[in-house]
């Protein structure tokens, strides 16, 4: 059961309400729930703040940061950033040529960027773009149905709604999957 | 009728004979664009929000050699500028551009960052080139009819916002013409469209071909 958020000590949190979903460290092994160890510090402060006022909605997030208060969101966003991913097993084969080239090409035909583009080499992300290398790809391929039906809305622009909607679910699959195998720093 | 409305009515439907309207005036230095012009772009401010825009036109602007995606590094930024907010208006048809470039991702002061960043970076030799067959004629249709506004060596203006279109990737250029001449591309400059509407299909590969070939311009 997890209880109130007491301490403001970020590593305290990190190990009493957030190491349910994502482990201590942040290496989720639960596919559903992302890994967060390593994430870009920029990034998961917006999230925090995002799932906070609704912006981004989570059934699983709301009530968690619900006993979150607004000055823990700097620290975690901090402590998170610092930790080591670790990798994740490689992809599925069958599919990693095509993943390989939607990262790095997209699809010039439908429009769709290269993920490097924003995401850089090896997914690491960079401030306000999230990594997305070593990721799981079931999350991945979560958030990608997400942003598609517009049912994630975070996107500062747009920019993943249209994205994710012009990716096919065979290209989608396959990006998440070559990911998945990127592996961490 | 009296002879004062018979007047009136004459004179008022002169310049209608001409035109069926009066086109609208290329290039009106108005709205974001104006804003933009104005603008001391700042080319830090410009790289990171270029960012957004590497996913297609790649880390050193150098666009795609297939064509799919221009090279932009080393354009005029009033051209950039102009192009930008054309697109973001909708007076240039581009939909698949024009979701990544509106007013939720890039500010009108933001396209006058990007496009200074853009303009002072390096031009590659690399880009997509034509087959080659088409240089000799394309070169004297180029010589005949283009020097005029886009110049020698292909290098545009950038006071007149005419497009370096050297170095250019053959297959954008080619597709551009293709839009230009048959009325698809939406802000063409119709001095342009009279010089280019008669041109066959084959003239417009060997100049595409032309220009792919020349080199990026000295600055």
């Amino acid at each position: 059961m997890i209880g109130p958020a007491a301490a403001q000590d970020a590593k305290t949190i990190a190990a009493t309400v957030c190491v349910a979903c994502h482990t201590e460290d942040g290496n989720s092994v639960i596919p559903m729930f992302p890994k967060i160890a390593g994430q870009q510090e920029t990034y998961v402060i917006k999230q925090l703040k995002d799932f906070m006022s609704g912006r981004r909605k989570s059934d699983v997030m709301g009530p968690i940061v619900a006993q979150l208060k607004p000055e823990d969101v700097a620290p975690l966003a901090a402590y998170f950033s610092q930790q080591k991913l670790m990798p994740s097993a490689p992809g599925d084969k069958d599919v990693l040529g095509l993943g390989k080239m939607i990262f790095y090409d997209g699809n010039e035909e439908t429009g769709v960027p290269a993920c490097v583009g924003c995401h850089q080499a090896l997914g690491a992300g960079f401030d306000i773009y999230p990594r997305i290398g070593g990721q799981h790809a079931e999350y991945i391929r979560q958030q990608l149905k997400n942003f598609a039906a517009g049912e994630r809305s975070n996107d500062p622009s747009r920019y993943m709604r249209v994205t994710a909607k012009r990716l096919s679910d065979e290209e989608a699959n396959a990006v998440a999957q070559y990911l998945m195998g990127l592996g961490g720093k | 009728m009296n002879k004062f409305l018979t007047t009136v009515v004459v004179a008022a439907s002169l310049p209608l004979a001409a035109s069926a309207q009066t086109p609208p005036v290329w290039n009106e230095i108005k709205g974001e664009l104006a804003t933009a012009l104005q603008t001391k772009g700042d080319a830090a401010r410009g790289e990171t929000a270029f960012v957004a825009c590497q996913g297609c036109h790649r880390k050193d602007a150098s666009g795609r050699t297939s064509g799919a995606y221009p090279r932009l590094s080393g354009q005029h930024s009033t051209v950039l500028m102009k192009q930008i907010t054309d697109i973001r208006a909708g007076r240039r048809h581009n939909p698949k551009m024009e979701p990544y470039v509106d007013d939720h991702e890039v500010t009108p002061y933001e396209v006058a960052d990007i496009a200074l960043y853009v303009q002072g970076l390096p031009i590659s030799n690399e880009n997509g080139k034509g087959p080659g067959a088409g240089v000799a004629a394309g070169k004297q249709i180029y010589d005949r009819d283009c020097v005029t506004c886009h110049g020698t060596n292909g290098e545009g203006s950038a006071e007149k916002f005419y497009p370096m279109v050297a170095a250019q990737h053959y297959r954008y250029l080619l597709r551009e013409l293709h839009f230009i001449r048959d009325g698809d591309r939406g802000n063409s400059n119709p001095e342009m469209v009279k010089v280019i509407k008669p041109y066959h299909d084959a003239d417009m590969e060997a100049l595409a071909d032309y220009m792919s070939q020349l080199p990026p311009p000295n600055k």
